[in-house]
């Protein structure tokens, strides 16, 4: 048996080929994401709740509406720079932006939320103003609001929210609460108190009372929100405003309970699932080679001393033991991945071992060791390269069991924080309790992508496998 | 007679796995600081609170000062934190391995114990009970449906068994629990997401007993499921390799029927492996068991490890449970292979 042969098993049959094709397409895939995502993702960008704020939380993703067919709102989100009209009023200048929203089928958002950046002003702070013009052309004032003023002892221009934006959420503001229970007053003569309005600020916004009298039915059709911010000098104003309708469904993939976008963690545990397979499987494959060469070539006290040694490691319960040496050292990949080699070896040490001693004593290796080469020589030249498909077939196997023991561990709690990885967001989708309350999009997508990873390289070793041992072969041939 | 050697070895091999897996416990407690950090803080707290009681009764500061570090020096040598970790913790290895575990922090039993040891018996039976289900279903169904593959090689039955267990290798056993959850539990209602009874639990044992097995279904399910396809390929491919061998050929040149060929010739040698993986089987879902438990919230010693993970860590529970599952792990395979040498004389280890 040679690599050849492995390498005609890999490209001539369908499974070989089909997992060689996922796997390269996973390791584009892969590049692309390391390329493209900033180096600390996990920490300055996934850990971080304020990155996610403008996200709807736990929605499925937008796609959801095409199976099911249910209205539902779609994430909105748009920024604004230079205002679209200044105008003179009195001592003031106003500017103003507007900005059109479109609610279709009744599909009320899920919350809105202003956020505004860069205010500079030389004197007076600038005054903020939202009003919701609707399809029926009524008009809802939804936020009056005063930039902080000079501060003691501060000189002008003065700069607010530079570093840190101004953010409304105007759906739970109490501002709005108030400004709404007057509209409701003057446009339609009721009287609610704020604890009434607070959980259908939505409603109400984007909604009429019903005939019923005690709800509100959607409006759909083309508003506006009007932005307006009063200065005195010119010069004074902002630098963007940013408005967000949050949908009942976000994305590709939706998000979690924080509102992360999934799509991104998804893709981002790519290629860690691969490194940690392969960087596991290469390096425990390797140490288990070397370790079988030495025991069977070497024989004598190294040979038992090896031999012991691989039959206890390979015996020991490993999932606690990691459990517990993770515990103590702390999440960290490289200790995960260090852990995982230092038990993955035993297996390949032992079967080494048995194909040295058989090769040793063939006659090709006596001839060529009556010749006069050395053991080293001996053992690189004619021994490894007949050991090499099992040390391929070896990695190929080991891979796939890497994977699912860091996805295990990252479901316990064990994971590496600063690196998501797919085991990770299924733990959070259980501890959080989404597994109880249906968000199959936080849960199901991860786990497949554990699935697929694995089996590629499941189907890369259903190829190999009647090369690597033949009497399967004659087996399948004889039928 | 002729066993005992191989047998020794094993049992030795064992012996050794549980030593060195405590001496590896023993290592990252000490060389880690671990084990200093934790005395000194059980220290800090025990002199926190009797700073308290005494400062009522001792008024002089530094009176109260000089009782209070003469007390912690007497707690300190208490607890060994004036000898190095080289000498203190070997000490501990051996109350260890008296069962003597030490107290959980916030963890208890369900009878209100804090005792590790009393939590750690209770949730001993629930554990086995889960592993013995589910190692007796995927035993017993893989057994019949490999050998019954084993009749008909590349068949599409045998393509089917071969790719189910290419996949399942590649699931993960804690993910398939989710999703059963998600489907069975969640979406259509059917069968309890967790736990191992009602609240409250039903009166009366055989409305116990169905309760309990009503909870058990979808983590048996989930065990079963990932493990059944690949002992079952495993199966069919061992009697498949000895029917390769030419004394099977002999006997059926011999005029044999399949049916004595298969059973008297094919699965007589077959046996021992077939047996010996289920045997690795066992002891390798106690480790699974671990994930399976946290899924579905089974009071066995695997949701233990989740729960002293979670929240504030209990480092005496996680210490002992990993002691408690080596020893398990150590301990089923002796036992195992003890009995499986003793009940068939003719399977021999030696190679």
């Amino acid at each position: 048996m040679r690599v050849r042969q492995i390498r005609d098993a890999l490209l001539k049959t369908p499974v070989g080929l089909l997992g060689l094709l996922s796997l390269a397409a996973q390791v584009v895939l892969s590049v692309w994401v390391v390329v493209s995502y900033p180096d600390d993702f996990g920490n300055r960008v996934w850990s971080n709740p304020i990155h996610w704020v403008d996200n709807p939380k736990a929605a499925p993703p937008a796609w959801i509406g095409r199976v099911d067919n249910q209205p539902r709102a779609d994430h909105w989100q748009t920024v604004r720079g230079e205002p679209e009209t200044v105008e003179e009023k009195g001592r003031n200048l106003i500017a103003s932006w507007n900005i059109p929203y479109i609610v279709e089928e009744g599909a009320v958002p899920a919350f809105l939320a202003l956020t505004v950046r860069d205010v500079r002003f030389e004197e007076r702070a600038p005054l903020l103003a939202l009003t919701l013009i609707r399809p029926d052309e009524t008009r809802v004032s939804v936020l009056r609001h005063a930039v902080r003023g000079p501060r003691e002892g501060e000189e002008g221009p003065y700069e607010r929210h530079f570093d840190d934006p101004l953010r409304i959420q105007l759906s739970a503001d109490e501002s709005t609460l108030s400004s709404l229970q007057e509209f409701l007053a003057e446009e339609y003569g009721l009287q609610m108190d704020a604890e009434e309005i607070r959980p259908r600020v939505m409603d109400i916004l984007f909604g009429v009372p019903d005939a019923a009298g005690d709800g509100f039915a959607p409006m759909s059709g083309e508003y506006t929100f009007l932005f307006q911010t009063a200065t005195r000098v010119e010069g004074d104003g902002i630098g963007s405003v940013e408005l967000v309708a949050g949908g009942d469904a976000f994305g590709r993939m939706g998000t979690d309970s924080i509102g992360r976008d999934l799509a991104q963690g998804l893709l981002y545990g790519l290629p860690t699932a691969l490194v940690i397979g392969v960087v596991v499987a290469l390096l425990s494959t390797s140490i288990g080679t070397v370790l079988g060469m030495a025991s069977g070539y070497l024989g004598g006290a190294a040979d038992t001393v090896i031999q012991r040694l691989s039959d206890i490691v390979a015996n020991i319960p490993v999932l606690p033991l990691l459990i517990f040496l993770l515990f103590i050292i702390g999440p960290n990949l490289t200790v995960i991945i260090g852990i995982l080699i230092a038990f993955s070896w035993p297996g390949l040490a032992i079967q080494v071992r048995v194909m040295v001693l058989h090769m040793r004593s063939s006659q090709l290796i006596e001839a060529v060791q009556s010749l006069g080469s050395s053991r080293w020589r001996v053992m690189y030249r004619h021994i490894l390269p007949q050991i090499m498909p099992y040390f391929l077939a070896q990695i190929i196997f080991t891979a796939p069991s890497a994977i699912l023991a860091e996805a295990g561990l990252s479901f316990l709690g064990l994971g590496d924080p600063s690196i998501p990885t797919w085991g990770q967001i299924l733990e959070a989708g259980f501890r959080t309790g989404g597994v109880y309350v249906g968000y199959w999009w936080w849960i199901v997508p991860p786990g497949l992508l554990i699935v697929l990873v694995a089996s590629t390289f499941m189907l890369l070793s259903l190829a190999i496998e009647p090369v690597v041992n033949p009497r399967l072969r004659q087996t399948r041939r004889a039928d | 007679m002729r066993n005992l050697i191989p047998l020794a070895v094993r049992a030795l091999t064992m012996v050794g796995v549980f030593f060195v897996v405590l001496l590896l416990l023993v290592l990252t407690l000490g060389l880690t600081g671990f084990s200093d950090r934790i005395l000194s803080s059980v220290v800090g707290e025990q002199i926190r609170v009797e700073r308290t009681t005494l400062a009522e009764t001792i008024r002089d500061p530094d009176e109260l000062e000089r009782v209070l570090a003469a007390r912690k020096a007497e707690l300190e040598s208490f607890y060994g934190l004036d000898i190095p970790w080289q000498r203190r913790l070997p000490a501990s290895v051996f109350r260890v391995m008296r069962l003597d575990l030490g107290e959980a922090r916030s963890l208890r039993s369900f009878a209100g114990s804090s005792r590790i040891a009393d939590i750690v018996l209770e949730r001993l039976p629930n554990t086995i009970l889960l592993m013995t289900t589910s190692t007796v279903i995927v035993a017993l169904t893989g057994l019949a449906g490999g050998l019954y593959v084993a009749t008909r090689p590349g068949s599409w039955i045998d393509r089917l068994v071969s790719g189910l267990a290419a996949v399942t290798y590649a699931i993960p056993t804690w993910w398939i629990g989710i999703l059963l959850i998600l489907v069975v539990s969640v979406h259509w209602r059917l069968l309890p997401s967790g736990g191992m009874y009602s609240t409250p639990p039903p009166e009366g044992g055989w409305l116990r007993f169905a309760d309990l097995a009503r909870h058990a279904v979808l983590p048996v399910l989930s065990m079963v499921l990932v493990s059944v396809g690949p002992y079952m390929y495993a199966v069919r491919t061992i009697t498949l390799n000895i029917a390769q061998e030419d004394f099977v050929g002999m006997a059926r040149a011999r005029g044999l029927s399949e049916i004595r060929v298969r059973n008297a010739h094919i699965l007589r040698v077959a046996a021992p492996p077939i047996v010996t993986g289920l045997i690795f089987g066992l002891a390798g879902s106690l480790s699974g068991s671990i994930l399976i438990e946290t899924v579905f919230n089974w009071q066995g010693m695997g949701r233990l490890y989740y729960d002293a993970l979670a929240g504030t860590p209990d480092e005496g529970v996680i210490v002992a449970l990993t002691f408690m599952f080596t020893l398990m792990y150590v301990a089923i395979r002796l036992l195992l292979e003890t009995l499986y040498i003793f009940l068939d004389p003719r399977v021999s280890y030696a190679d």
